[in-house]
């Protein structure tokens, strides 16, 4: 009976083999369900559980406040508050700079031969640069906070998450004029998308 | 098997177990979640966040295996006492 039972056990055949043997004594036998519940279940110590001590690399444990604000930096929000700011810096720089070069500043319809004054110049380069502002920094934001969120949800990081989100703020901002510019804004950004990053990688 | 030297079986397995565990885990993670396209030194925000998931994942699998193996263990020591019971 001892033999046919241990043969049949084939998985940890020699430690069962000495717990048959050894049942009538007691005390030399391994129990593997107790020192599981001392490994793995609920009579566990409480470790401290660092790469130092696990095998790996002693690294010096980061303090809270590092913790937090290295979550803050890398967290969605920051991102597209940095791409906003750099939209409206950038879309300020761009408009003052086509207002420059724009013939028709300060056309007047009654003397059309009349230079247009400094003020005006001025004037007109500061609201066309501050509108191109504006757009520029909503658009950024939009596209960096869609980025980080598909990035976060598929938890890749490839020209997909560009190209997805290129699609969803230019068909938000299509779609204000119909569900047609939409689907074309959608696949026009996406596209840009999809060029600028096949440039950077 | 006195609980005593139960524990202090455990004891001395257990920073090999842990060690094993690190490695492994460490090793998966990596080859599911960082493809060998190292255009830049920092994890990138998707690459973070499948590490976070692949960690938790990975802790929580091995809890529930060990679960898992305890009840077995369970089952079979009551068995083979019953045979060894039977048997003498």
């Amino acid at each position: 009976m001892a033999a046919s039972s241990g043969s049949a056990s084939a998985a940890d055949s020699d430690l069962k083999d000495l717990d048959l043997v050894g049942s009538d004594m007691g005390s030399s036998t391994i129990q593997y369900s107790m020192v599981l519940e001392h490994l793995i279940g609920d009579k566990r110590a409480a470790k401290d559980l660092n790469p130092g001590v696990m095998g790996g690399l002693p690294v010096p444990a980061k303090s809270d406040e590092q913790k937090m604000i290295e979550r803050g930096m890398e967290s969605c929000a920051f991102k597209s508050v940095l791409a906003c700011v750099g939209g409206f810096v950038l879309g300020g720089a761009f408009g003052v700079f086509t207002a420059g070069i724009d013939t028709n500043v300060g056309f007047d319809p009654k003397d059309p031969l009349r230079t247009p004054t400094a003020r005006e110049v001025l004037k007109d380069m500061g609201q066309r640069g501050m509108s191109y502002a504006k757009n520029f920094a909503i658009v950024g934001a939009m596209f960096s906070c869609t980025e980080c969120i598909i990035e976060s949800h598929r938890g890749k990081s490839d020209w997909k998450n560009a190209v997805y989100s290129g699609c969803v703020t230019g068909g938000v901002i299509g779609f204000r004029a119909g569900l047609k510019a939409g689907v074309l804004g959608c696949g026009g950004f996406a596209a840009f998308s999809a060029a600028i990053e096949y440039y950077l990688r | 098997m006195d609980p005593v030297k139960a524990q202090q079986l455990a004891a001395e397995l257990e920073v090999e177990m842990m060690a094993d565990m690190y490695n492994r885990m460490t090793n998966a993670c990596h080859r599911k979640c960082v493809p060998p396209h190292y255009k830049e030194a920092e994890l990138t925000k998707g690459e973070a966040v499948c590490l976070d998931r692949c960690v938790a994942k990975y802790l929580d699998l091995h809890e529930r295996l060990g679960r898992k193996l305890t009840e077995l263990s369970v089952q079979d020591e009551e068995t083979m006492r019953k045979a060894a019971v039977g048997s003498g």
